[in-house]
């Protein structure tokens, strides 16, 4: 059987199954989609990407298909070429999986909205602008696929467009991807001009690469990604449904940017500068968002504050100059991170639209499953030894901890180790444990098995997955194998730490104590203050500069004032000072030519 | 400058003050005119004398001529300011006063 075939063939149906949805709608009117049609096209399409990560297992085969070529100018082609390599090859199933759970979910979740046929296709556009990104071996593509996330995200953030925090949260994620884009453009020009190529493969240059294109792509990757500087959208695309929060800002979109900084690996890794500015801005990153995440009171917050805080510490895996590292922290993540997303979603439809975890408690009996499951995906999270969240974020620790590095994006990452595990034990203990403080008429219910289902298949993925890439993925650099003991258990010690304290800080909670304001909780409540002082301190700048240059200077000034309008005021001052001189008096001539005789007396004296 | 040029030139300064300062009477300011034609004019007669040019003699005639044209019209609308406003006051010339 002719191996290399099989694998293109099938990848290019995976992407042919999943545009179909979109595509026979167009071609007649009487193949409409449902929301069924389109869960199972993508559970038909993650079957099939099965058997080109099976084959990638068994023989190592990867393989660059080539189409059709643009001749953008002379010189300079732009092929769509597609690259399976072990990252496309294995991001796909991981994706496929993850969305034929969501969307599962989604239909039970979703299910009162009159219009959940359009959020399905919205979905399914975004889940191909994202397969698009991950296959693409040219940063042509690639770039089409970034803006179709950015795009479907937008659409999809202020899917209840009625409600203002929606609209401006979702006008929040493009301002700041856009900022990103530029970035991403910056570094295409600079190697359109300089290597005269867009290829992925022609880019790995041996010398030190210029740092210019590399600030490029981590200006764009802090943007995708939410890194520390261009963060705030992420809290704030919460306001999506949570189907959404679990496909876009958990698994999927967000990842991009790291991706994107996996795909140009080999520019950064002769590159110091650039490796250490994706270390500090991970490190820096990481801690933040942690930091925020623990005085959250939002359920979705918080869980989106740890996505963050995740996304800081695959740049700090990247920083390391480890890929493979982060692309298994990248695989690992999304499966406990969509599950927590699922989990949550449950939870707030059972206390009917209720987010607030301290109006939650004792839900451990009332939904056994899904807070089980809410259970399995907080131990993932803090890297409980051998389920998922361990085999990368352990890796990622002992790596820092043995290799020559900055000492402060070290001591960052501990401490943010630390409070994962802070936050993520508050958020169990509040919601799942204790009395309860739900109202008494809540829909508590989860015998759906459109909720239960995908909730129990991720939890699956989230105890094995780790286990099971590590076992048949050979690591390209070879891990550190032999450290002190001290080192070797450095994360379990500090997620231990976090977890003794906070469960004594919960034990406070339940003692009548006024809770005091000091600087520490003022700073993590109000999210660093970043908000407030960048959205105002900028955009008043930025309206100022512009009123002032283009109305002030130009408008009023040049094209009136020191132009017709001053003159023609200049004009009126004088002959207002001359009308007194003309009375019409012959008295006031005759003393004119007097005058006149008087100077020409004087001047010929 | 000699005692020549200092008569006619005297005469013509005299009489353009003479000319700005008479401001009650038409008649005043007409006879000052008169005069500064007559200085003009002997300054005229003196000037081909002392160059001895004797192509510019014609000028004093043409002069002349002209002086006499003027006080005629000077005179004519002295006539016709007494006709309409009974008087040779220079303050009835108002029509242009704003």
């Amino acid at each position: 059987m002719d191996l290399p075939l099989v694998l293109n063939t099938l990848m290019l149906l995976t992407l042919a199954t999943l545009s179909t949805p979109i595509i026979l709608p167009l071609l007649s009117d009487n193949l409409k989609n449902t929301p069924s049609t389109i869960t199972n096209t993508v559970k038909t399409s993650f079957l099939i990407s099965l058997i080109p990560m099976t084959i990638y297992i068994h023989s190592n085969m990867e393989s660059l298909t080539s189409m059709w070529e643009w001749n953008f100018i002379t010189n300079f082609k732009i092929p769509i070429s597609l690259k399976m390599d072990f990252y496309s090859l294995t991001f796909f199933p991981i994706a496929l999986f993850v969305s034929w759970s969501i969307l599962q979910f989604a239909s039970w979740y979703m299910a009162s909205d009159p219009h959940i046929t359009k959020f399905f296709s919205y979905l399914l556009f975004f889940l191909i602008a994202m397969l698009i990104l991950i296959v693409a071996n040219n940063l042509f593509i690639l770039f089409i696929g970034w803006e179709g996330v950015g795009i479907m995200s937008f659409l999809l953030i202020s899917w209840w467009h009625g409600r203002a925090d929606a609209n401006t949260a979702a006008l929040q994620a493009v301002l700041y991807n856009r900022v990103g884009d530029v970035g991403l453009i910056l570094c295409m020009a600079w190697l359109a001009s300089s290597l005269n190529t867009w290829e992925i493969q022609q880019i790995a240059s041996p010398a030190q690469a210029p740092t210019l294109p590399l600030l490029g792509l981590i200006l764009a990757a802090t943007a995708k990604s939410a890194q520390f500087g261009l963060h705030p959208w992420l809290p704030a695309a919460m306001e999506g449904p949570t189907p959404v929060s679990a496909l876009l800002h958990s698994s999927t979109m967000v990842v991009a940017g790291i991706f994107l900084l996996i795909r140009t690996h080999p520019m950064f890794s002769s590159n110091p500068t650039a490796l250490t500015l994706c270390l500090c801005l991970g490190a820096l990153s990481t801690l933040f968002a942690a930091t925020c995440a623990l005085t959250q009171n939002d359920i979705k917050k918080i869980i989106a504050f740890s996505t963050s805080s995740q996304l800081g510490l695959m740049m700090v895996t990247i920083g390391l100059n480890l890929p493979q590292l982060a692309f298994l922290h990248i695989s690992t993540h999304a499966f406990f991170k969509a599950m927590l997303f699922l989990c949550s979603g449950s939870i707030i439809h059972s206390l009917n639209g209720e987010q607030d975890i301290r109006k939650m408690g004792g839900l451990q009996k009332m939904l056994p499953t899904t807070t089980s499951c809410l259970t399995i995906g907080n131990l993932a999270l803090m890297g409980t030894p051998f389920l998922a969240g361990f085999y990368s974020k352990d890796a990622i620790i002992e790596n820092l901890n043995t290799s020559y590095l900055n000492t402060w994006a070290l001591l960052l990452t501990l401490l943010a180790t630390s409070f994962t595990a802070v936050y993520t034990l508050r958020l169990t203990l509040l919601v799942q444990t204790g009395f309860t403080r739900i109202p008494p008429l809540s829909p508590v219910n989860e015998n759906n098995p459109a909720v239960l289902s995908p909730i129990t298949r991720l939890a699956l993925g989230s105890i094995t997955a780790g286990f099971l890439i590590t076992s048949f993925i050979l690591p390209t650099k070879t891990p550190p194998t032999t450290m002190p003991l001290s080192i070797k258990i450095t994360a379990i010690i500090v997620t231990a730490l976090g977890i003794a304290l906070a469960l004594e800080l919960s034990k406070m909670t339940q003692a009548l104590i006024l809770p005091k304001q000091n600087s520490f909780s003022n700073f993590s409540t109000t999210l660093g203050y970043f908000n407030p002082l960048t959205h105002r301190f900028t955009i008043t700048n930025l309206l100022n500069g512009g009123q002032n240059i283009a109305s002030h200077l130009i408008d009023l000034s040049w094209y009136k004032m020191l132009g017709p309008e001053g003159l023609a005021s200049l004009q009126l001052m004088v002959s207002k000072t001359m009308t007194t001189l003309h009375t019409g008096q012959i008295k006031a001539y005759l003393g004119a030519f007097a005058l006149s005789i008087l100077i020409m007396l004087v001047s010929t004296y | 400058m000699s005692s020549l040029h200092l008569s006619f030139y005297s005469a013509f300064v005299l009489s353009s003050l003479g000319l700005a300062f008479h401001r009650t009477h038409l008649i005043s300011a007409l006879l000052c005119l008169e005069s500064i034609i007559l200085s003009i004019y002997v300054a005229l007669t003196i000037w081909p004398i002392q160059t001895q040019t004797s192509s510019s003699t014609i000028l004093p005639i043409l002069i002349l001529a002209f002086s006499a044209c003027e006080a005629g019209a000077g005179l004519a609308l002295l006539v016709a300011s007494t006709r309409t406003h009974g008087s040779d006051h220079l303050h009835n010339f108002n029509l242009l006063q704003c």
